[in-house]
Parts: C-alpha cells; sequence; structure tokens
C-alpha cells in the first residue's frame, strides 16, 4: 500500500489596522459553521468567540466539544448550530477525544481512505475542562504534537453547573463554591491557574496565544496561526458570562476590552520557531482594575484592600510584559489610596441582592 | 511500505498478548491507543515494534493514562478509523467513564483485555473482575481460553461490532498470564482469507467535514429511553451476527466454534463446571482424569457473556443435576456473596422446569492458579450436594475448606 501524503490548509491572516476598531471587514468569510439556534443567554461571551473561532476556520473544520456550556447550552438533541462535524466528549477528554480525531485523519488519508485536505480540528473546552480535569488530557495532545487546535473558552468559572469557582476563578470572584461571608469577605481566596503559561512552558513546540472577544480580528487571527502552525496549538480566550459574572448582557465586548486594559488578562503570543513570548500587543489604554470590577455582581462584595490586591496582580501582569507603569496604578495598589469604594456593611448588602 | 495483511498461512509459537496484536495487525487497525500495565502491555510492545518495523501502518499514540486511551478511541473511531486499544486491572477502571459514552455513540471500538486483579493491595495475578464490572455498560464480551482463541476473537469482535446492525464496541478478554504470557502453537492466516472476512471499517455517520453530523448532543429525559432501547435492541440484534459471523469463519478458517458455550465432556454428566476464560483447559484434564475414574463430571464454558445467551445457558445448564459456578471474580455482598457469575447462571435457570442445585466456586482468585486437586475437590463439594438433593453453602471459597 503506497503512503498518501497529507495535504493540510493554509489559512490567510487577516488585515489588522487597529486592535480595537469595531468595523466591518470585507475579508471575513461569509460561511457560518456555527449558527443560531442554540440556547445559550443573552451575551454569551463563550458563544460570540465560538461564532468568530469557527468564521475563522471555515467549513473543512471538525468541531469537539467536551462537557460544559458549549456543549449543553449549544446542542439540544435534533437541533444543533452546528454547521460542521461536531462531537461531544466527556469534560476530561477534551485533549485525548482531539488527539483521537486528528490520529484517525493522519491515517486515512495516508492509507487513502479518506481524500481530501486535512480538516482543521478543534476543541472547545472550558476553563473547567481546559484547568481542571481535562488538563493531562490538553497536556498529552501537545506534547505528542497532534494537529489541531485546542481553545478553551474561559469565563472562569464552571458556569454550566451553576457557577462554581474553577482554578481560573479570579481571586474575590464569587461563585457558588466561593461565596462570600463573615469568615471569607473576599470570596475566592485563590489567584487564577496561570494556564496558557503553563501550556507554553510545558509544550514550547506548540502555538500558544492568549486572546479576548473584546479583540475580534485579534482572536480570528490567532485561531488562523494555530491552524496554520503544523502540529498542536492552544489558545486561550477570555469570554465573559452574563450569568456568571452578573453584568448587563450587552456589555460582554466592553468587558473582553476592559478586562485587557486594565492589566488582569494578558495577551500574548508564544512563537514556537523563536521559542520566545510577543507581549508586543497593547490595548488603546490603560485603567485601573476597579473600572473591571465595578461593572459586575460577583466583584460587589469586594473591600478596598481586596481591590487593592487585585490591582497589586495586575501591576505584576503589566511589568512581565514589559510596561512601565503610570503612577496612578501604583498608587491604586495601595489600599490607602482608594476612595469611595465600597465599606463592609454595603459590600455585604450588594453581595444579598446578586 | 509492506501491508499490513502481508503473508501466507503459517503457523507461530506466540503467547495470547502477542496472538492479540497479530490479531490486530490482520485487521489493519488505523490508530493504537497504548499506555503500559501489566500485563496487556506485551500486545501494545509488539505493536510499536511492528509499526516501527513497517509492517503495520498505523498512528501509535501513547497515551497520557486509559482514560485518555479509550477517549483517543472514541474519537478516532468517530472519524471513520479502525481502533485498537486495551488494558488490564485497575487500567480498565481508570477508563470507566468512558464505557457508556463509547457504546451509547455506537462506536465499534475494540479493547484487549488481559484480566488482572484490581487494587488493593497491587496483585500481578489474573480476576475477571475487571473487566467483568463493566460488563453492562453496552460492550460486547467474552473469555478466550488460549493464544488461538483469543486471535480468533479478535477478529471475529471486528466483524461483529462493525456489522451496521450492530455498531457496539468489543472488550476481548483472556486471562492475564494464564493465556496472555503462556506461549501455544497459533495458525496465523493468509492475508486473502482476513480480505475475505473482514471488510473495511465504515461507519455510517463519522465525522466527515463534507457530510457534517453532530455526536451526542443533549437530550432532554423523554429523549433518553428511546436512545436506550435502541442500544439495549442493538445488543440483542447482535446475538444473530454474532452467530452468523462464526459460521463464516469456519467457512474461512476453518475452526469452528460455538458462539457461546463450549460443552466437554458433558454426555452422561451429572455434575458440571459453569466458567469463563484460561482455567478450563485445566478443568479439561482434570475432568478427563474423573472421568477414566468414573466420575460423572463434565464442563460448560461461557464464551460470550455480552450479550449474555439466556436461553441457552437455560437450556444446556437444566440437563444437569449440580452446576458448579467458578467464579474468578468478585462480587462482594452479592446475590451468593461470592462471584457474579453465579446470579447470571442462576437467573438464566429460574424458569426452567428442571434447575440443578447451583454453587459457586471462589478459585482462580489473586491469580492463583485452579490445579487439579481444586478441581477434584469441587467434584466432591457438588457430587455431596447431588447426594443430599439439596444446597448446605451456596458459595466455597476453595482452599479455605477442608
Amino acid at each position: 500500500m503506497a503512503t498518501i501524503e497529507v495535504q493540510r490548509q493554509l489559512l490567510p491572516i487577516l488585515d489588522n489596522p487597529n486592535q480595537g476598531a469595531r468595523f466591518y471587514n470585507p475579508d471575513l468569510p461569509s460561511s457560518e459553521p456555527f449558527v443560531p439556534g442554540h440556547r445559550t443567554c443573552a451575551g454569551c461571551g463563550p458563544s460570540i468567540q465560538y461564532r468568530m473561532t469557527s468564521k475563522a476556520a471555515g467549513d473543512n473544520t471538525i468541531l469537539v466539544g467536551p462537557t460544559g456550556c458549549m456543549y449543553v447550552a449549544n446542542s439540544s438533541y435534533l437541533c444543533t448550530p452546528y454547521n460542521v462535524p461536531w462531537a461531544h466528549t466527556q469534560i476530561g477528554s477534551a485533549g485525548s477525544f482531539t488527539a483521537g480525531v486528528a490520529a484517525a485523519y493522519e491515517a486515512m488519508i495516508r492509507k487513502g481512505k479518506w481524500k481530501g485536505d486535512f480538516p482543521n480540528i478543534i476543541c472547545e473546552a472550558g476553563d473547567g475542562s481546559a484547568s481542571d480535569i481535562g488538563l493531562a488530557s490538553i497536556s498529552g495532545a501537545l506534547y505528542r504534537n497532534h494537529d489541531c487546535l485546542i481553545i478553551c473558552y474561559d469565563n472562569e468559572q464552571y458556569a454550566n453547573t451553576g457557577i462554581q469557582a474553577s482554578s481560573r476563578t479570579p481571586y474575590g470572584g464569587m461563585t457558588t463554591f466561593s461565596p462570600p461571608g463573615p469568615m471569607v469577605p473576599e470570596a475566592k481566596k485563590l489567584f487564577p491557574k496561570d494556564l496558557a503559561r503553563m501550556m507554553a512552558a510545558g509544550h514550547p513546540h506548540c502555538y500558544v496565544a492568549t486572546a479576548s472577544v473584546g479583540y475580534p480580528i485579534d482572536l480570528m487571527n490567532k485561531v488562523r496561526k494555530g491552524l496554520n502552525h503544523k502540529g498542536a496549538a492552544y489558545l486561550m480566550v477570555y469570554t465573559p458570562c452574563q450569568k456568571g459574572f452578573v453584568y448587563e448582557t450587552p456589555r460582554s465586548i466592553d468587558l473582553g476590552r476592559l478586562v485587557v486594559e486594565c492589566g488582569l488578562y494578558p495577551i500574548w503570543e508564544w512563537s514556537p520557531e523563536k521559542r520566545a513570548f510577543d507581549y508586543s500587543f497593547r490595548p488603546a489604554s490603560m485603567r485601573p482594575v476597579s473600572e473591571y470590577l465595578k461593572l459586575q455582581g460577583r466583584f460587589g462584595h469586594l473591600h478596598a484592600e481586596h481591590i487593592a490586591t487585585l490591582q497589586k496582580f495586575a501591576n505584576e501582569q503589566w511589568r512581565m510584559m514589559g510596561v512601565a507603569l503610570p503612577e496612578p496604578l501604583i498608587q491604586a495598589a495601595d489600599a490607602k489610596n482608594l476612595v469611595n469604594m465600597a465599606s463592609a456593611v454595603e459590600a455585604a448588602a450588594v453581595a444579598e441582592t446578586v | 511500505m509492506p501491508t499490513a495483511t502481508a503473508g501466507k498461512k503459517k503457523t507461530v509459537r506466540i503467547n495470547g498478548c502477542v496472538a492479540a496484536a497479530q490479531a490486530a495487525k490482520y485487521a489493519d487497525v488505523d490508530v493504537i491507543a497504548a499506555y503500559p500495565i501489566r500485563p496487556y502491555t506485551a500486545t501494545m510492545m509488539a505493536l510499536a515494534q511492528m509499526v516501527a518495523n513497517g509492517e503495520l501502518d498505523a498512528e501509535y499514540i501513547v497515551a497520557d493514562s486509559e482514560h485518555s486511551q479509550l477517549s483517543i478511541s472514541h474519537g478516532a473511531s468517530s472519524s471513520g478509523a479502525r481502533v485498537f486499544t486495551g488494558s488490564s486491572g485497575v487500567g480498565v477502571q481508570f477508563a470507566y467513564e468512558l464505557y457508556s459514552p463509547i457504546s451509547g455513540s455506537r462506536m465499534p471500538v475494540q479493547m484487549m483485555i488481559a484480566d488482572r486483579t484490581l487494587d488493593p493491595p497491587g496483585d500481578f495475578g489474573s480476576e475477571h473482575t475487571d473487566a467483568l464490572s463493566t460488563r453492562d455498560m453496552g460492550w460486547l464480551m467474552g473469555w478466550s481460553c488460549d493464544a488461538q482463541e483469543a486471535f480468533d476473537n479478535h477478529l471475529m469482535a471486528y466483524r461483529i461490532g462493525e456489522d451496521p446492525r450492530v455498531l457496539l464496541p468489543q472488550m476481548v478478554c483472556q486471562d492475564g498470564f494464564f493465556v496472555s504470557h503462556i506461549t501455544s502453537d497459533v495458525e496465523l492466516p493468509d492475508a486473502g482469507q482476513v480480505k475475505e472476512f473482514l471488510p473495511p471499517y465504515k461507519h455510517p455517520y463519522p465525522l466527515d467535514p463534507r457530510h457534517p453530523v453532530s455526536h451526542g448532543p443533549q437530550i432532554m429525559p423523554e429523549q433518553g429511553p428511546p436512545l436506550q432501547l435502541e442500544r439495549a435492541r442493538a445488543m440483542e440484534d447482535s446475538m444473530a451476527v454474532i452467530e452468523e459471523v462464526h459460521e463464516e469463519f469456519a467457512k474461512i478458517f476453518g475452526r469452528r466454534y460455538d458462539p457461546w458455550i463450549e460443552e466437554f465432556m458433558t454426555d452422561g454428566a451429572d455434575v458440571v463446571f459453569f466458567m469463563q476464560g484460561g482455567h478450563a483447559v485445566t478443568a479439561r484434564f482434570a475432568i478427563q482424569h474423573m472421568r477414566d475414574q468414573g466420575l460423572k463430571v463434565g464442563l460448560v464454558r461461557l464464551r460470550t457473556i455480552r450479550p449474555y445467551p439466556t436461553d441457552r445457558v437455560k437450556e444446556v445448564l437444566s440437563k444437569f443435576k449440580v452446576v458448579g459456578v467458578i467464579e474468578t471474580n468478585m462480587g462482594l455482598g452479592s446475590v451468593s456473596s461470592g462471584g457474579v457469575l453465579y446470579a447470571e447462571a442462576c437467573a438464566a435457570l429460574y424458569e426452567s422446569d428442571r434447575r440443578p442445585l447451583v454453587l459457586s466456586f471462589m478459585a482462580g482468585m489473586g491469580g492463583e492458579a485452579i490445579v487439579r486437586k481444586e478441581f477434584y475437590w469441587m467434584t466432591e463439594k457438588m457430587m455431596e450436594a447431588q447426594k443430599r438433593g439439596k444446597i448446605e453453602k451456596r458459595t466455597h471459597w476453595v482452599g479455605f475448606e477442608e
């Protein structure tokens, strides 16, 4: 039996003149692999991300959906929003099921059992799957370098099960597994696992990047770079959850920018060729974390000292990216300088209402 | 690259593990998911070498766990590839979550199991509890008793599981060490015979970008039962296919197996052993010896436990006065407070109008060999029960009693 060479797709990178601009881009493909008709909440960040990423990938694509919102809320039996093949897999099987699909196509094309260009194989894992239960399976897929893209749609919690803390939930984030109370005024005490950096450090031969729904062209280009990369790629995308973050539904994209402008979600790329991080992404402006926090009910219980702690965390992220900190942000990391913040009593009342 | 199925018919001396690997090679599998655990590991070692030598063109994946092995297999099978995986003991348990999703999505993944005792404590010995604990998850399941039968069962299982009337995964089991690591003569077929017997894998609804399908969307409670019923029916429908495939196998390869039950020296027998797997080989010797001394003892070996041949078991076991179930598995606090096979035998006999007495023997536990004198001892117990006409003690831990 002759071995057939596997042909791979090359997707064009979109022109991205202005990170923050909101305008119609005529270069976007008209195909819609992810169509309306699903049951996600209004303003759902993960589903906005889903539409962008699948659009960037195009029609020769296979999607893998480990258990999570993008499984449960998207797919209802006899009604499905996927115009390309999609399969559910177990929440801990994100990397492994995807690896199986990729391996099958490598073998089937090579052995002449399937004819065509190697499909884009994309796994859409929530942060619970990616950072907790499916971490080993994703690491295995990246390590073995299957030609696939694993996306973590990071809504910083287990949202589908009713808002529980994951290892991506930020410090101070209220969830049903990390509620605030007199003994735990800040709610979540732990800082999030630096998952994307872990993936880059541990699998330096892979393309790894972070992105946010606030910057659609940047996100779509990273999807295409990840797919064009021959081998495994990992993309971590900030996708706000209206139900868990408790904000006004039209503000999902705003939050997607604010989280970057406040330094809480550094946007970067790891280049497997250069073996280096690229920190050149800069948001239009830099803001104190309070501007991001105050829009969300999940942070309504925070005291000045907790906000200062989060500012300190954000400042460390800026420094890591090589950004010089303006004086107001340094000042904001000291609780004494935070005025007009909620008192403990007021904060408790806010927590009560959300 | 040489083809996977090159070569003429020949007899080789190999163990059960290598026989399973040979079967996977003849089946020209596309994706192999490996993870080490004794004793099945030798199968994956053999396959790794075949791939390295270019004897088999397959994606050989060293997975990060058994859970991943089964998920990789699920993904690859869903994409249209023929898949081979396997495990032993606690490894079988680590992958437990995947058994129902794989059979529920009707993916004919094949898994080789060389049994191993479950922990605690770490025991390398063979016990059927690992695979038997998954027996109701919708996988076709049966035991081989020697390397040749293992080879044959693997080939037949692909043909049965991939049949569009069935589409179910298969666990092809063999006793760890007693079968997996004991060498014997195995006839490897001619490539042409396998080609005639096993058509290429073709799932009707694979994950193919040209024909988009959604696998496993979320269902509402009222949508659950029809899907479960379909899976149950596939299991029932597989029975006719299993018989058909065994018949065709006999025609092409010249080896004929009863798909459900092997009867050995049961003519005129009063008492019989009811068991699965490799210890049956010793049982045959012991029975031969006892027959020479005039004892009316025989052997009924179950070859397929899922789907369970209820009517056949009823019909066969009803012919005897006493049935001694040799468990080689643990069913703590179960019906007999011994193993789980007792309940399967008794349930099949419930509707019989000539019910034999049934005893449960806890033998071959922890991977201990069941030696001939234990077969003699168990036969004595069965004959005592026959004489009394009733059961005084339902379960015997062999080797712990006078």
